[in-house]
C-alpha cells in the first residue's frame, strides 16, 4: 500500500514538472513565433502603406503644382486685362498698379516686359534679356513654363504668357510673367508632409529641377544616374520610359541596408515629374523601437510567467508532499488500529491467539538466530468455566473470563498477556516482569486459593523459563502447560466448584 | 489539508497574479505611451565635405544693412551699366536683397537698372543725360569708357546730380563722382591671373589676350595687368590682343582666328566674363592645348574649369557689389559724402579658383552638384 502511494506521488510530480516545462516551452516558442510573425507583417504593412502613402502624396503634390501654375496663368490673364483697361501715364503709376495686382491676386513677382526686353516690376525696372532666357525669343506664341538657376543657387520657376496688343504709354508689351522661388514651392509641399518625406521635381531626362534632395541616396543628382546600379536594368529602363512618356510609377531600392521607396507622377501641363520618396527605414526604425519594447514586454511576461510557474509549482509540490505525508500517517495509524484490532481479544482487551502466534514466530526467530534472552511463559486456565456456562449462562461465563483476565493482569502487564483459548491465557514475561515472576505467581496463587473459598474466579497457573536447549517457544509453553494441569488438579482438590 | 494551508496558497496565488498583472500592465502602458508619441524623424543628415575656404569666401551671400537710418521712406535710383550680361544680373541680385531689406524696414527703394544690348559709351552717355532730366535721388553708372563718361559725370555733379559709379568700372581718376562701389583692383586681377598662367607655362610661350570693350576701365586695366606681367618674362610673348565686346560668340570666333594664326599658342588671358567661355569652346573645337585663364563666374566657364579646359578663373563678389551699391546710394541720396558712412571706394574681392574648386563653386552659385 505504502509503495503504491509513493509511485502515485512520483508520477504526479513528474507529470507536473514535465507539464510545467512543456507549458513554459510552448509559451516561449509561441512568443517568439508571434514576434516574428508580427515583424514580417509589420514589414509588409510598412511597404504597402509606404507605397500607397507616396502615390497619394506624389499625386497631391503634382496637383498642387498644377493648380499653382494654372491659377498663376489665370491670374496673369486677369492682371493683363485689368492693366489694359487702366489709363497709365507714368512708370510710377505702372509700378503702383503692378503692386496692387500682386496684392489683390496674390501673385508672386509679377512683371511686364516691353518689346525692348525691359522688365517692369513693382519696385524695379531692368533690362532682362540675359536674366530671363525666354526673353531671347522675339515674341511668345504660347505660355512658357521655365526654371532658371540664378547666381547664388536660387532656382526660379517662371511662368509667362504673351501679351499681344498690350500697350502702355506708347510702348508695346510682349509678355508678362510671375516668378516663384523653387524653395518656396518645396517649402510649401514640405509643410504638407511635415518633413517625413522627400520631394523633388524632375525633368523628363531625370534632372533635378527643384534643387531639393530626394533622400540621401539620390539627393540632387540626376534621377537615372543616381539609381543606376541600384535597380535592375529592366526596372531602370521601365522608369526611364515612364518619365519620357509622362506616366506615373513607383520604385523601391536598397542602399547601405536601407530601403527607400518613391513614387512619381507627371505634372499636368508641364514636362516635369513630381517625385516623393520615403525612407522605409525611418518608419521601420521607429516601429522597430516599438517592436523591441513589445518584445521586451513579452520577455518580461515570460520571465514573470516562468518564475510564477516555478514558485507555484514548488509551493504546490511542497503542499502536496505535506498532504501525502499526512495521509500516509493517517493510513499508518488506521493500519495500526486494524492490526491492533486483529491482535486483540475483543472480550478482554488483551492480545489474542493471533497476536500470540505472531509473537511466538518472532521469538522463535530470535531463538533460531541465537539471540537468547531471559524469557518465561506463564499459562493460566480458568477452572469451572464450563460449569458456569452450563449452569449460569454464557453471560456469567463471559464475566468469569473477564474476571480471570483482570486477575491475571493485576500481576502481569497488559501488553504481555494473551488469551489463547476460551479459558486459557498466556503471559510472556521479559525484562523486569521476568525478574519478579516468582513473586507475582506466588501472590496470584494465594489470591486464587482465597477465591476458592469466596466462590470467585479460580485460575490454574503453570510457568516455565526458556532454557538453552529449547528450540521453540512451544517447548517452554509445553512445560508450563504441564505444570498448569498439575496445579489445576491441586485446585480441584482444594474445592474448586467444578473443573475441567 | 489544513485550513491555514489553503489560505496561504490562495494568498500566494493572489499576490503573484497581481504582481504579474502589474508588471505586464506597467510595461504595456509604457509601450502604449511610446506609440502615442511616435516620432518619425528625419533619417539622415546631408553629408557635405567641409567646403574650401577659398570658395566660401569668394562670394558673400550673407549681408545685412548697417545701422544707418535713412532720412526718407522712399528712394528712386537710376543705374546703368555697360551691357546686358549675366555678370550684372548677379550684381542685380545683391541690389535686390538690399532693396528687400529696406522694404522690411518700411523704406521703399525703386530703381531702374538698364543697359544696352551692345556696349557703347555713347549709348551710356545718352542714358545718363536722359536720366539726369528725371528726378532720381542718385544716378549710378558702371563706366563704359572713362574718357567719354568721366567728363559727363563731372558735369552732372556740378549740376547738383548725385552720381556714383559701381560694379566693375570706376570713372577716371579725379572724377567728381561721389563714390565707387565695385572692383578696385582690375589691374591686379589681370596680373594675378596672368602670373598663374605664366607659372603654369613655366614662364615661356605665346600668349593671346582677350579684352572686353575698348575703353572699358575694368577690361583695359586687366589687359594692362596681363601685358605688364608677361613683359616680365623674356621667354613669353603676346601674339594677339582682341576685343570681344562682351560677346561669347565674338570671343569664340576671335579665339578660333587667333589659334589658326598661331597654332602653337600656349595661353590665353581672358579679361571679362564672356572671353573664357568663347575661348574654351574654340580651344575644345580645335583641340588646342592652350591654357586659358579668365574672369568671373559664368556657369559654362565653371564647367570648363571643372573639366580642366580652363586653368583658373578670377571670381568677383558680384553679390556684395550689388548690395553695397544700393546701401551706399541711399546714404548718398540723403546728402552724405564718402567718409565714415561709406568709403570713397570699396574693396570688393576677387578670388582666383582652380579646377579643385569648380564643383563647389558651381554648387554655391548655381546649386549644381556634379
Amino acid at each position: 500500500m505504502k509503495q503504491k502511494k509513493q509511485i502515485t506521488t512520483k508520477t504526479f510530480v513528474l507529470t507536473a514538472a514535465i507539464g510545467s516545462l512543456l507549458i513554459t516551452a510552448m509559451v516561449i516558442i509561441n512568443t517568439f513565433w508571434s514576434a516574428k510573425q508580427t515583424g514580417d507583417a509589420t514589414d509588409d504593412a510598412v511597404s504597402a502603406v509606404s507605397s500607397f502613402y507616396l502615390e497619394t502624396m506624389a499625386d497631391s503634390h503634382a496637383k498642387t503644382i498644377t493648380s499653382l501654375i494654372s491659377n498663376s496663368f489665370d491670374e496673369m490673364a486677369i492682371a493683363v486685362a485689368y492693366i489694359e483697361d487702366e489709363d497709365i501715364h507714368s512708370q510710377e503709376e505702372l509700378r503702383e498698379i503692378i503692386g496692387r495686382l500682386e496684392s489683390l491676386l496674390g501673385m508672386n513677382q509679377f512683371a511686364l516686359v516691353d518689346e525692348n526686353n525691359v522688365v517692369y516690376t513693382r519696385y524695379t525696372t531692368y533690362t532682362g534679356r540675359s536674366r530671363h532666357a525666354f526673353l531671347s525669343q522675339e515674341s511668345l506664341d504660347d505660355r512658357v513654363i521655365s526654371i532658371g538657376t540664378l547666381y547664388g543657387s536660387s532656382r526660379q520657376l517662371c511662368l509667362a504668357i504673351p501679351t499681344p496688343g498690350l500697350s502702355i504709354m506708347g510702348k508695346n508689351y510682349k509678355v508678362c510673367f510671375v516668378q516663384f522661388d523653387i524653395d518656396y514651392i518645396a517649402d510649401m509641399l514640405a509643410d504638407d508632409n511635415q518633413g517625413r518625406t522627400h520631394f523633388s521635381l524632375y525633368s523628363k531626362s531625370g534632372s533635378n529641377i527643384s534643387g531639393t534632395p530626394l533622400g540621401p541616396v539620390i539627393s540632387n543628382q540626376n534621377f537615372f544616374g543616381a539609381i543606376e546600379g541600384l535597380v535592375s536594368e529592366e526596372v531602370w529602363n521601365k522608369n526611364r520610359e515612364n518619365f519620357e512618356k509622362g506616366k506615373e510609377g513607383s520604385l523601391t531600392f536598397s542602399s547601405d541596408g536601407a530601403n527607400e521607396t518613391l513614387s512619381y507622377v507627371p505634372i499636368e501641363g508641364t514636362d516635369w515629374v513630381a517625385a516623393v520618396l520615403i525612407r522605409e527605414s525611418v518608419i521601420q526604425d521607429q516601429i522597430r523601437d516599438v517592436s523591441e519594447r513589445n518584445l521586451e514586454t513579452s520577455r518580461n511576461q515570460i520571465i514573470f510567467t516562468l518564475v510564477s510557474v516555478l514558485v507555484l509549482a514548488t509551493i504546490l509540490l511542497l503542499q502536496f508532499s505535506k498532504l501525502s505525508n499526512e495521509k500516509l500517517e493517517e493510513e499508518k495509524k488506521t493500519s495500526r488500529n486494524f492490526r491492533n484490532m486483529a491482535n486483540t481479544d475483543s472480550m478482554t482487551g488483551v492480545k489474542n491467539k493471533h497476536a500470540y502466534s505472531e509473537e511466538e514466530a518472532y521469538i522463535n526467530n530470535s531463538i533460531e538466530k541465537g539471540d537468547f534472552q531471559k524469557l518465561a511463559v506463564v499459562v493460566g486456565d480458568i477452572n469451572g468455566l464450563k460449569y458456569v456456562n452450563d449452569n449460569f449462562g454464557h453471560a456469567a461465563g463471559d464475566q468469569l473470563i473477564m474476571d480471570a483476565c483482570n486477575l491475571i493482569c493485576e500481576f502481569f502487564t497488559h501488553d504481555e498477556v494473551f488469551r489463547v483459548g476460551g479459558d486459557e491465557f498466556v503471559a510472556i514475561l521479559r525484562g523486569e516482569n521476568f525478574d519478579r515472576m516468582q513473586e507475582a505467581i506466588t501472590e496470584l496463587n494465594r489470591r486464587v486459593e482465597a477465591n476458592i473459598k469466596e466462590k470467585a474466579v479460580v485460575i490454574a497457573i503453570g510457568y516455565s523459563i526458556l532454557e538453552q536447549e529449547d528450540q521453540h517457544l512451544s517447548d517452554v509453553f509445553e512445560r508450563a502447560d504441564r505444570m498448569m494441569y498439575e496445579r489445576k488438579k491441586e485446585l480441584k482438590a482444594m474445592g474448586t466448584p467444578t473443573g475441567r | 489539508m489544513p485550513g491555514n494551508g489553503k489560505k496561504k496558497i490562495i494568498l500566494l496565488l493572489t499576490i503573484f497574479s497581481m504582481l504579474i498583472f502589474a508588471a505586464c500592465s506597467s510595461v504595456s502602458d509604457k509601450a502604449g505611451e511610446d506609440e502615442g508619441t511616435l516620432d518619425v524623424k528625419e533619417s539622415f543628415t546631408e553629408d557635405h565635405a567641409e567646403p574650401a575656404d577659398t570658395v566660401l569666401s569668394a562670394v558673400n551671400f550673407e549681408h545685412n544693412l548697417d545701422s544707418y537710418r535713412p532720412q526718407k521712406d522712399h528712394y528712386n535710383f537710376y543705374f546703368t551699366y555697360k551691357i546686358v550680361h549675366p555678370w550684372w544680373d548677379a550684381v542685380a541680385l545683391g541690389m535686390e536683397e538690399a532693396q528687400r531689406q529696406y522694404l522690411d524696414r518700411g523704406i521703399t527703394v525703386t530703381y531702374e537698372y538698364m543697359a544696352p544690348d551692345h556696349a557703347s559709351a555713347q549709348d551710356q552717355a545718352a542714358r545718363l543725360t536722359e536720366a539726369e532730366k528725371k528726378d532720381y535721388d542718385v544716378i549710378g553708372v558702371d563706366v563704359a569708357d572713362e574718357d567719354i563718361i568721366s567728363p559727363l559725370l563731372d558735369k552732372m555733379v556740378d549740376a547738383g546730380t548725385k552720381v556714383m559709379t559701381f560694379s566693375s568700372s570706376d570713372a577716371a581718376e579725379g572724377c567728381k563722382r561721389i563714390a565707387y562701389m565695385g572692383n578696385t583692383h582690375n589691374y591686379q586681377d589681370g596680373a594675378d591671373l596672368t602670373e598663374a598662367l605664366c607659372e603654369k607655362l613655366e614662364y615661356k610661350g605665346k600668349i593671346a589676350i582677350l579684352v572686353g570693350n575698348p575703353g572699358a576701365p575694368c577690361h583695359e586695366d586687366r589687359a594692362k595687368g596681363a601685358s605688364d606681367t608677361i613683359a616680365k618674362y623674356k621667354d613669353m610673348e603676346i601674339v594677339a590682343t582682341e576685343y570681344d565686346k562682351d560677346s561669347v560668340d565674338v570671343a569664340y570666333f576671335l579665339t578660333k582666328k587667333i589659334l589658326k594664326d598661331h597654332p602653337d599658342l600656349d595661353g590665353i588671358v581672358c579679361c571679362n566674363m564672356s572671353n573664357p567661355v568663347g575661348a574654351a569652346r574654340a580651344v575644345m573645337e580645335l583641340n588646342s592645348s592652350a591654357v586659358i585663364v579668365g574672369m568671373d563666374h559664368d556657369e559654362e566657364a565653371l564647367r570648363y574649369l571643372d573639366e580642366g579646359i580652363i586653368y583658373c578663373l578670377g571670381v568677383q563678389d558680384c553679390y556684395s557689389i550689388g548690395f553695397d551699391t544700393i546701401q551706399t546710394a541711399v546714404k548718398i541720396a540723403d546728402g552724405n559724402m564718402a567718409g565714415d558712412l561709406f568709403p570713397e571706394k570699396t574693396d570688393e574681392i576677387t578670388t582666383v579658383i582652380y579646377q579643385k574648386d569648380a564643383a563647389l563653386m558651381l554648387e554655391l552659385l548655381y546649386g549644381e552638384i556634379l
